[in-house]
């Protein structure tokens, strides 16, 4: 489920996408002030005094480049200096983060995007430092910083960010514009989206008509447990009672959902307005079956699934605004050589694994020591270029 | 004469108390090594599988002190002031431990201070009796010991790190440089055992790297008995576990110090922090609005998941900072 969304600048990107995910245009829910064209990221007060943003010479705009590698999916954006996501790609990481970074760029450069736009790059994501190495990061942050910049980039009163990814889930707290309470499961598997995958799986149903499916029961089905082992048995049996599929799929979605709410939301306050985001935010389903535990209107941004890029992108702007220099390495990365090498340290008992990159044989930085040991790499290449736009 | 201690638990708390007390007692005092995944995997093999990580760990200390010492020191603590316990684990654990492994001979008094706070005179003539050692040269001891283990608390409360405090404490180290003063007006506190927080290995040098982030560390030893006691005895409800009531007086004393955030550290499958978690939120969320966060570790805790959340923190901590100056 390789999509890329090649959309010239400015043409209302949304068009495009709804073809690739259904689900993420019929279900971003319009707010009333908010009047900005679809797939354009609001923001209209600061476009007028942005001098690069002049719609018409989009060859001379600005781009940050954003990265979110997790250990499911690897999402790029390329955002301009005004918020608008001019480009994003989705991959899945498969175990190989590398490949997957390296072919979201070259997705990317097939746009014909010129390395002298990039005037910022920011990376996030548990493979955060990877990526950030391989691009030439001028910020490499933490997922939930991310999450949260951008879910504010989208809806500026946002109170609470509910997030669903492949592998793990969080809930950001905001209050008057600054995140004041956060909390992330990794360890369940009854909380992220990998719950539903497996199951959709087993019923034999393509985890994008998964969605649809659920909004056309009327008495979902009960699946218990708090545990995806537990909810699996259950659902089995439930379908060999007979239950009709689109009633146990809403059952699961709402299994999930109680499973979030009881585990990674437990004791936090959920105050509208509510975004939902993440590789999971698509699923309608899921959509409904929040609404109706929480009993609130639930909004799917546009690029729900690419949130996290889209907030490294926003950070990069943030940190080279004084500067004007990136270290973006140019789309050029894409081609090059990248090698992981890792050996135990020897020099205590921790024996710690050290994980070291190399680009074309040329160490680039390693990590994984307790003691910061092996921390400093050989002095790295210069700062690559003046990004005067 | 060579006596063992174990680098875990209430070596934390108590290490230059009872190192400069043997010292005085001419015996030699041996310490393991700070805790390395060696050290950890021991622990975890020969411990019961329900213990907290600290215990673990310390099972792991015993086992690598092993027979190069003449004495294991494991002092049965079972309280430290009146009317209020330490944690039920360590009640046992000299039994324990002698049941899980071979061990040298044990030096284990009783410290039960809950009724009476001279019976912590008793243990002490106990362990000296054991040695060898006469009144006098006991009481000497025992005087010197505890002037070692104030000092120790004062640099600790002056915002030494551990080693430092330990080392200054015992006057093996008097030209160290004072702290640099932190780079950015945050101040974060980092509530939590001692044996977890400043233990290299299950601590994740979260301390360190904080103040390599600039950041102000604040720990309960930042604080005076004097100031908990204070801001525990107006809770609605006694406590009874001593170091538990210091966590919990340390998170309600931050209020008064401008403190932008608090880091709970609590090992996974503790009885008494699982509970002081949710007083911390429910009293201090109920006087002023201090970002909390609680880290769970166990064995299996990753160190990258901890530090994207501490990470995420610091910046939550720092926006809500530079939004409301
Ligand atoms: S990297 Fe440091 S902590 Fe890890 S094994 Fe080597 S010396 Fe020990
Ligand atoms: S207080 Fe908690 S962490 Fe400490 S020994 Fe007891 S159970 Fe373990």
């Amino acid at each position: 489920m390789v999509r890329e969304g090649g959309f010239p600048p400015g043409t209302g990107a949304m068009l495009g996408r709804t073809a690739l995910i259904p689900s993420s245009l019929s279900h971003y829910v319009k707010r009333p002030e908010r009047r900005s064209k679809p797939g354009s990221v609001h923001k209209d007060d600061k476009e007028k005094n942005s001098r690069d943003n002049e719609p018409g010479d989009a060859a001379m705009r600005k781009l940050y480049l954003g990265v979110d590698v997790g250990s499911v999916s690897t999402n790029l954006v390329l955002m301009d200096g005004s918020g608008t996501v001019v480009a994003d790609v989705y991959l899945l990481t498969r175990g190989r983060p590398i490949q997957a970074i390296q072919e979201g760029i070259r997705l990317l450069a097939a746009q014909g995007w010129d390395d002298a736009q990039v005037a910022g790059a920011g990376t996030t994501g548990s493979g955060r430092l990877l990526a950030g190495v391989i691009v030439g990061a001028d910020v490499i942050k933490n997922e939930i910083t991310a999450h949260a910049v951008a879910a504010l980039e989208m809806v500026p009163d946002v109170r609470t960010v509910l997030e669903i990814g492949g592998q793990d889930s969080k809930i950001i707290i905001i209050r008057d514009g600054v995140v004041v309470d956060f909390a992330m499961n990794t360890v369940c598997a009854a909380g992220t989206g990998s719950f539903l995958d497996r199951q959709a799986a087993r019923l034999n149903i393509p985890i994008e008509e998964f969605g649809a499916l659920a909004l056309k029961s009327n008495s979902p089905v009960r699946i218990a447990g708090r545990c995806a082992v537990f909810a699996e048995s259950d659902m089995i049996h439930k379908q060999q009672v007979g239950y009709p599929v689109e009633d146990i799929v809403r059952g699961l979605c709402e299994a999930l959902v109680r499973n979030y709410l009881n585990n990674v939301a437990k004791g936090k306050e959920i105050l509208p307005p509510v975004v939902f985001q993440g590789g999971v935010a698509c699923n309608v389903g899921m959509k409904r079956a929040f609404e109706e535990a929480l009993g609130v209107e639930v909004m799917v941004p546009p690029y729900a699934t690419v949130m996290g890029a889209i907030g490294a992108a926003i950070l990069a702007k943030e940190a080279t605004g004084a500067t004007g220099r990136t270290r973006f390495r140019g789309f050029q990365v894409a081609s090059v050589r990248y090698d992981t090498e890792s050996f135990e340290c020897e020099h205590c008992p921790n024996g710690c694994e050290i994980v070291c990159i190399k680009m074309e044989g040329q160490l680039l930085a390693r990590w994984g020591s307790r003691c910061g040991r092996w921390d400093t790499v050989p002095e790295e290449q210069p700062v690559r270029r003046e990004a005067s736009g | 004469m060579r006596i063992g201690i174990p680098r875990g638990l209430l070596y934390y708390e108590y290490f230059p108390l009872w190192k400069c007390f043997f010292e005085e007692l001419s015996a030699e005092v041996i310490v393991s090594g700070p805790t390395t995944k060696r050290i950890l995997d021991r622990g975890v093999q020969t411990a019961v599988d329900e213990a907290c990580l600290p215990v673990k760990v310390f099972y792991g200390h015993a086992a690598e002190l092993g027979d190069c010492v003449d004495f294991l020191f494991v002092p049965r603590v079972v309280s430290v002031e009146p009317r209020a316990y330490t944690c039920p684990k360590f009640l046992g654990l000299p039994d324990m431990l002698r049941a899980s492994m071979v061990l040298p001979r044990l030096l284990s008094p009783t410290v039960n201070m809950r009724r009476n706070r001279r019976q912590l005179l008793a243990a002490v003539r106990q362990v000296a009796a054991e040695l060898g050692a006469g009144p006098v040269k006991t009481w000497r001891a025992w005087r010197r010991a505890v002037a070692a283990y104030r000092r120790f608390k004062e640099f600790l409360r002056q915002g030494y790190g551990f080693e430092d405090a330990v080392s200054l404490a015992l006057g093996q180290n008097r030209h160290l440089a004072r702290q640099a003063p932190p780079a950015r007006d945050l101040t974060v506190a980092v509530l939590g055992h001692p044996y977890l927080v400043y233990d290299q290995l299950v601590g994740m040098n979260l301390i360190q790297r904080l103040r390599s982030e600039g950041v102000r560390v604040l720990t309960a030893d930042s604080f005076t008995p004097a100031e908990i006691e204070a801001k525990v005895r107006n809770l609605p409800k006694a406590l009874f576990w001593t170091y538990e009531k210091q966590v919990l007086g340390a998170a309600l004393a931050c209020l008064d110090r401008n403190v932008d955030g608090i880091i709970q550290y609590v090992s996974f499958g503790c009885g008494p922090d699982s509970m002081i978690g949710e007083l911390i939120q429910r009293w201090v969320r109920r006087k002023r609005d201090i970002p909390f966060t609680l880290l769970t570790v166990d064995e299996h805790t990753g160190q990258a998941g901890i530090l994207t959340r501490v990470e995420a923190f610091l910046d939550m901590v720092a926006r809500k900072k530079a939004r409301s100056a």
